[in-house]
């Protein structure tokens, strides 16, 4: 059964772009959100196997969002998608418990190569 | 305005556009502007804050943001719609953060906030500084960089 992905971007044309990367890669979308607050209220709903989510959104950004929802569900497997490559933003995202992060501009490979690693660094 | 704050963005052009819409680009001259902006047909602005506060626009005709946006979206787009203005505001947003990025390795700690996509030609927006400018010319047409930082107090304390 294909694993089933939620993407969080408040940009259409990157929903739209990482929604055909991840179908073509073989992938469900689980659904998408277009805030991190918007993301948090969805998550329970959906119960993607992984949330592949923006930073710089309106309303609540990505890393206020991922922190509340593996606050809620410890085991969620959550990926940022940015085009900020800080340091800073990175540590604070992974030391929040989020698997890995891919820099825009990206080829589609690195999207396939991201999800599946945290994939299978979970089972 | 220091010359250093747009060397990140214009680099930052060259490898967006090429990787996003595999887009050559070339360098024109640097001026300087004051502190009044006129928009192209079509102008991205992102809103720059932490070490370094301002603004980074990025303006272009009509027909160069149809191209840019087709080139993003692999297929000609018929008219500039909501998915249109989309790819050229995350054009804008992969610009100013891989540019971020880069001043950040030389020390400036920014961030950035979610761009905006101005539609329409010669409406006038005024920044705090004076801006630096670079044009490039590029396969899909001319992108006129505008870059308008200044450092913080607490940076300069710093």
């Amino acid at each position: 059964m294909a694993k089933r992905i939620m993407v969080v971007d408040d940009a259409l044309f990157m929903r739209a772009t990482i929604k055909r990367i991840l179908e073509q890669g073989g992938y469900e979308i689980a659904g998408e959100a277009e805030n991190g607050q918007e993301a948090v209220d969805k998550y329970p709903q959906f119960k993607p196997d992984v949330v592949l989510m923006d930073i710089t959104m309106p309303v609540m950004d990505g890393i206020s969002a991922a922190k509340a929802i593996l606050q809620s569900d410890p085991g969620a497997i959550v990926l940022m998608c940015t085009a900020l490559g800080q340091q800073n933003m990175v540590i604070e995202a992974i030391k929040a418990g989020v698997k890995d992060y891919i820099v825009k501009p990206f080829q589609p490979e690195r999207v396939i190569e991201g999800v599946g690693k945290a994939l299978g660094a979970k089972a | 305005m220091k010359v250093e704050y747009i060397q990140p963005f214009v680099s930052a052009v060259f490898t967006v556009l090429e990787t996003v819409a595999g887009c050559k680009c070339e360098r024109g001259a640097l001026a300087l502007r004051n502190t009044t902006f006129t928009t192209r047909q079509v102008t991205i602005m992102a809103g720059v804050n932490g070490d370094l506060e301002g603004a980074a626009m990025y303006g272009m005709s009509m027909i160069t943001a149809q191209k840019i946006a087709s080139g993003m979206m692999g297929s000609p787009i018929q008219q500039f719609d909501e998915m249109a203005m989309s790819a050229v505001s995350e054009l804008g947003n992969m610009i100013t953060g891989n540019a971020t990025t880069q001043l950040s390795e030389r020390g400036y700690h920014v961030d950035i906030t979610p761009p905006s996509v101005i539609k329409g030609a010669n409406v006038e927006l005024s920044t705090k500084t004076p801006a630096l400018v670079v044009p490039i010319s590029s396969d899909y047409g001319m992108v006129e960089i505008n870059v308008a930082l200044a450092e913080t107090a607490l940076r300069k304390a710093a």
